[in-house]
């Protein structure tokens, strides 16, 4: 037999140079790892240096706001949407590394840790969320609240409700954030010790981390056993969390605005977000410093079809609430729809029906941009950008509302023909919101200076169930083992 | 033009390696691949048999079912309420949420509609005769038919023989 | 695993082919009882179209009442069909392959009992093709802006896209009963229906892209079906309780609760009517329990919301039906039974593995989930329209008659006769898809542990 007749017409699909082909031993993995965080590059410090400048600018703005005082709500709308954005953008990342996880995935092993290590962000915002407590007049200006105890006097609510709640929420999201970390690092902490040189900060912190990691069976049965419940845990924190603040801090301010399902396309919208940040930091680190074998095609694509269905469910939720709202009717809905999506805030919303909705769908439907390397990091920025107009639309027509905090003012309509106009940065906002991402990223850079940005012992892990390309007759399969 | 003329030969069940050899061989003795083509009762991997790929267009058809969907709902809603235009509950008469809503199903049946005549149509179906065919290939038999010139199927029928075909039989497709 | 039976496709075909080329003996009197209630049914509602809507118990102010009930819960159960087979198959789980058909096939017929009801609740039944817009001659159209004109482009899209997509994951195993036929007429039957398949690779690839298409098509159908259901209710302002955002996510979850225990229940019932426990196995039964521990849940989490913004709205009347509902007899005790049997009985027992992995256990949670999901919509309903706030001159209740007790098993029998029939005709369980499994499942040691792995391209 002539062994030309014999080649397949299916050469195997690692020929692709953009699928990444992580090595195969063990040491080599974990040696090239623990060598890559040890090791900073410049771009590090450009970076640092350019989100630094951001972060000043964004304390001057913080401090100048401060100056003007806390009583006008209307002034801080930007900086509370700047809140959101980071419990949406950053606070729900972690998802991405948590869901696979829970359905076995591999895909997700070599951005699991770096998904993780967005809750380190949480810190940031719990920070942002002090002076938050301080603009919130309390709920006794007679807005509906979550917080009824007397169904005869619903405005009796406990003092400082829901200021205590919400910080209580935020704070348990972000320590079991971090627990989370801690824990899914522990195995590579024993690593880093064992590698880093002796004396230095990352021999002893590594150490000090690891808590002495032995890799007993009975400490790795922990280790996932602990990471499934704390990611169980996370998931419903955060839940939640974006229950708590688009309710108190966001819905209760709009007389009228009520929209059972907001809570939920809250999260969902953070979901959405969670999934283009994690396909723009997998595509940074996969460019910029070095992952290519580690990080490609496979993760980039996984991260665009689930960026494609929460762009749907992006619509579907938008969809149900403003249906169910316009087709009542009723004077108060439709002052509410005015004030978010048709009235000064229009050319807002429509930037962020086609940036969450419209573009990520029929670019992404389309293989060629979902099966590449640059069309989902493309669409994620877009997408990271709608969600910052979509929070600053909501946030600061809620804010702008007149009244609020004050008692006399009716809370349970919202008149149509006295809706507040427009709200426009300031170039105070604007530093605020360049801050808002400058220390978002200084923060995520400081975080894995910390802990390790690839998990090594689930790259470890995935060799053993990944079997490779196998001749199977005159095709080449993957054959690929199911774990647990 | 010469009537063309089929000849199936069944491989059992495990061993798909003589029917990837049936193929070289056949390929080997010049036919091409619109002339034999494997036939089993399971899908398996692509290229288990060193088969070519197959091509289609089915992604299209889900396309142009939707765009004629889209079409006829949008005229279908817009053309009723235009035509008989009650004002109800205060809506405008083109009220685009209620519209928009029976336009996506027209989309999406559309859609479907047309995904499931492009299956049909692509997968070469309806096929009224069954040329090389037998009932054990549902049963794990692999089978290599080649459809060819009457005077080539000789050659053909000899090849599926050496490389050890357990039967070799003779289709009646003309 | 263990557990897994490694088979040739000889003995695939002749288990799975079991009940269509030959008969249970069990099957004959099932099938006779079932007609006759379907008959009965069908009976009483011949007696309602004679008389009038006035053998029902409806009466001002409640005019939905079991019928719309039933229809909104079978159109819930109808979601499972999709949901199962279309996400299964997107994320490539390959414990769908034993379940997809019969989900698929019980969407079909759930689909067309979900139509009964409404249908013959209009009480001029014989003018239900208005609905349509085909009236040239007099200019009279169909008011596209009303919900009951959204519904039934809804369920009919749904209806068809579901039905062709079983038609065409069907195809292959219609040629294998058309190779096993020993009757001409059987054989010719077959032979047309399998539209001349043979099973090339061509063939096999479009069947395999056709799975994952029709999938992506179906699946934004299913989610708007129960959308439209659910704004048949929500965008009424009238009604207390009903007037909420959330009803569309909240009615799609709750129907995905109801409708992948139907699933689990169809899977318990497979086991012990058609003895097929070598291909559901107890790993199928835990996965899909763990899936109903996340639905269900998730259900859960909607339901609460739904309540918390009914008292958000610091309203009277929305509170006053919110007492109606939980606290007045009868609602109080369908309102415990409700959540009781929906959530609190079965989520905790599936937290156990050896419940998750026995048939029986399954089959007594999952009936229990569909109890409770039925008298969710009865409690969303029928308490609403008894709506006690002010301009409401008749306080009246509502009691069903026999005729709608009737009606509604009708549809219930309606079901299962029609999943009977229809395995009568067709293999339940996806033969090719079992056959793939089989292909593709490949095993290898890691130490003393044997690693299940499947094939991937």
């Amino acid at each position: 037999m002539a062994s030309s007749a014999r080649a397949a017409p299916h050469a195997p699909r690692h020929a692709d140079p953009r699928v990444a082909e992580p090595p195969t031993s063990p040491s080599e993995t974990t040696g090239f790892l623990v060598g890559k965080h040890l090791r900073l590059g410049d771009n590090f410090w450009r970076a640092v240096a350019v989100f630094g400048i951001f972060s000043i600018l964004g304390v001057i703005g913080f401090v100048v706001r401060l100056g003007d005082g806390m009583g006008e709500t209307a002034a801080w709308g930007y900086y509370v949407a700047m809140f959101s954005f980071i419990i949406t953008a950053a606070s729900a990342a972690p998802m991405v590394a948590i869901a696979p996880r829970m359905a076995n995935s591999h895909w997700r092993r070599p951005i699991s840790r770096a998904a993780e290590l967005w809750s380190v962000v949480g810190l940031l915002s719990l920070l942002w969320f002090i002076p938050i407590l301080w603009i919130l007049p309390p709920l006794s200006d007679g807005r509906r609240s979550l917080w009824f105890f007397d169904m005869n006097h619903p405005n009796l609510v406990p003092s400082y409700t829901p200021h205590i709640w919400a910080s209580a929420a935020i704070l348990g999201l972000v320590v079991t954030g971090l627990a989370l970390v801690w824990v899914s690092c522990l195995p590579d902490f024993a690593s880093i010790a064992r590698r880093a040189p002796e004396g230095s900060f990352q021999r002893r912190w590594s150490l000090w981390m690891a808590r002495g990691w032995q890799g007993t069976s009975r400490q790795w049965h922990m280790v996932k056993r602990r990471m499934g419940i704390l990611g169980a845990f996370y998931f419903m924190m955060l839940v939640f969390v974006h229950f708590l603040i688009s309710v108190d801090f966001l819905m209760t301010l709009v007389p009228g605005w009520i929209d059972a399902l907001y809570p939920v396309t809250h999260a969902a919208n953070a979901l959405q977000a969670a999934a283009a940040t994690m396909v723009l930091t997998a595509w940074i680190l996969r460019t910029f410093c070095g992952y290519e074998r580690y990080i490609g095609l496979d993760q980039i694509w996984g991260l665009g079809k689930l960026m494609f269905a929460l762009s749907l469910l992006w619509f579907w939720f938008w969809f149900s609430s403003f249906n169910v709202l316009w087709y009542g009717k009723m004077p108060f809905e439709q002052a509410v729809i005015e004030l978010l999506i048709t009235g000064p805030y229009l050319w807002v919303f429509m930037a962020v029906f086609m940036l969450v909705f419209v573009i990520p769908l029929w670019t992404l439907v389309w293989n060629p941009v979902r099966h590449s390397l640059w069309g989902p990091p493309l669409i994620a920025v877009g997408i990271l950008v709608g969600t910052f107009l979509d929070r600053i639309r909501l946030y600061v027509a809620a804010y702008s509302v007149p009244g609020i905090g004050n008692p006399s003012v009716h809370k349970h309509v919202l008149d149509f023909d006295h809706l507040p106009k427009t709200v426009m940065p300031d170039i105070w906002d604007i530093f605020i919101m360049l801050g808002a991402i400058g220390l978002i990223a200084l923060v995520y850079m400081a975080a894995s200076r910390l802990f390790p940005i690839m998990n090594m012992w689930e790259q470890r892990e995935l060799q053993l169930y990944d079997r490779g390309h196998a001749p199977y007759h005159r095709a080449h399969v993957r054959v690929m083992g199911k774990s647990e | 033009m010469l009537a063309k003329k089929s000849v199936l030969g069944l491989f059992p069940e495990g061993q798909e390696d003589m029917a990837a050899d049936a193929l070289d061989a056949l390929r080997e003795e010049g036919y091409t691949h619109s002339e034999y083509e494997i036939i089993t009762g399971t899908p398996y991997p692509e290229g288990t048999f060193g088969e070519e790929e197959p091509k289609h267009t089915l992604f299209r058809w889900p396309l142009m079912g939707a765009a004629c969907g889209f079409v006829v709902g949008l005229v279908l809603t817009s053309g009723t309420q235009l035509a008989y235009p009650l004002v109800t509950g205060g809506k405008p008469v083109l009220s685009i949420p209620p519209m928009s809503i029976i336009i996506y199903e027209g989309t999406m049946l559309g859609a479907i509609i047309f995904t499931v005549i492009g299956i049909v149509i692509e997968s070469r179906l309806p096929r009224l005769f069954m040329g090389a065919y037998d009932e054990r290939i549902t049963e794990g038999y692999i089978g290599v038919a080649v459809t060819t010139d009457q005077d080539r199927v000789g050659k053909a029928e000899e090849v599926l023989k050496q490389v050890g075909a357990e039967e070799v039989k003779r289709g009646w497709e003309s | 695993m263990l557990e897994h039976v490694q088979l040739d496709q000889k003995t695939i075909n002749k288990d799975l082919l079991g009940g269509v080329l030959g008969t249970p003996s069990w099957w004959l009197p099932t099938v006779l009882f079932l007609t006759l209630v379907v008959f009965t049914g069908l009976g009483a509602f011949g007696y309602m179209m004679n008389k009038g809507l006035g053998v029902t118990g409806l009466n001002r102010p409640v005019f939905w009442g079991f019928f719309l009930v039933n229809f909104v819960f079978w159109i819930g159960i109808s979601h499972a069909g999709i949901m199962i087979s279309a996400i299964l198959r997107l994320t490539q789980a390959e414990w769908r392959r034993p379940v997809t058909r019969a989900a698929e096939v019980m969407t079909v017929f759930s689909l067309m009992a979900a139509l009964h009801t409404p249908l013959f609740h209009v009480g001029r039944p014989w003018r239900d093709f208005w609905v349509f817009p085909y009236d040239f001659a007099r200019g009279v159209w169909p008011n596209v802006r009303s919900p009951f004109v959204w519904d039934p482009s809804a369920v009919m899209t749904y209806l068809i896209g579901s039905s062709l997509f079983v038609f065409i994951a069907l195809i292959p195993d219609l040629a294998v009963v058309r190779d096993r036929a020993k009757n001409v007429w059987v054989k010719r039957l077959y032979s047309g229906l399998c539209l001349g398949w043979r099973g090339t690779p061509r063939q096999w690839k479009l069947q395999a892209v056709a799975g994952i298409l029709l999938s992506a098509l179906v699946l934004p159908v299913f989610v708007s079906v129960h959308s439209i259901v659910s704004w048949d209710f929500a965008v009424v302002i009238g009604v207390e309780g009903w007037h909420s955002t959330i009803f569309a996510p909240y009615f799609i979850i709750g129907a995905i609760h109801s409708g992948v225990s139907a699933v689990a229940m169809l899977m318990a019932l497979g086991v012990w009517m058609w003895k097929l426990d070598k291909y559901i196995r107890p790993d199928h039964f835990d996965a899909i329990a763990r899936l109903l521990i996340v639905v269900a849940t998730t259900w859960f989490f909607f339901f609460f919301l739904e309540w918390v913004f009914a008292l958000y709205t610091l309203e009277g009347p929305e509170i006053v039906l919110r007492e109606l509902q939980v606290f007045q007899w009868p609602y109080s005790a369908l309102f415990i039974v409700f959540i009781v049997t929906a959530y609190f009985i079965p989520v905790p027992m599936w937290m156990f593995k050896s419940v998750r992995r026995s048939a029986f256990w399954m089959l007594i949670t999952t009936i229990l989930v569909n109890v409770g999901m039925w008298l969710e919509r009865f409690i969303i309903i029928i308490p609403g329209l008894l709506r006690r706030q002010p301009l409401t001159f008749d306080w009246g209740t509502y009691h069903p008659s026999i005729v709608e007790i009737l009606i509604v098993a009708e549809t219930f029998a309606f079901v299962a006769l029609g999943m009977l029939l229809f395995s009568k005709l067709f293999p339940l369980i996806p033969l090719f898809d079992i056959k793939e499994g089989m292909t593709n499942r490949r095993e290898f040691k890691i130490g003393r542990l044997t690693i299940p792995a499947t094939v991937r391209e």
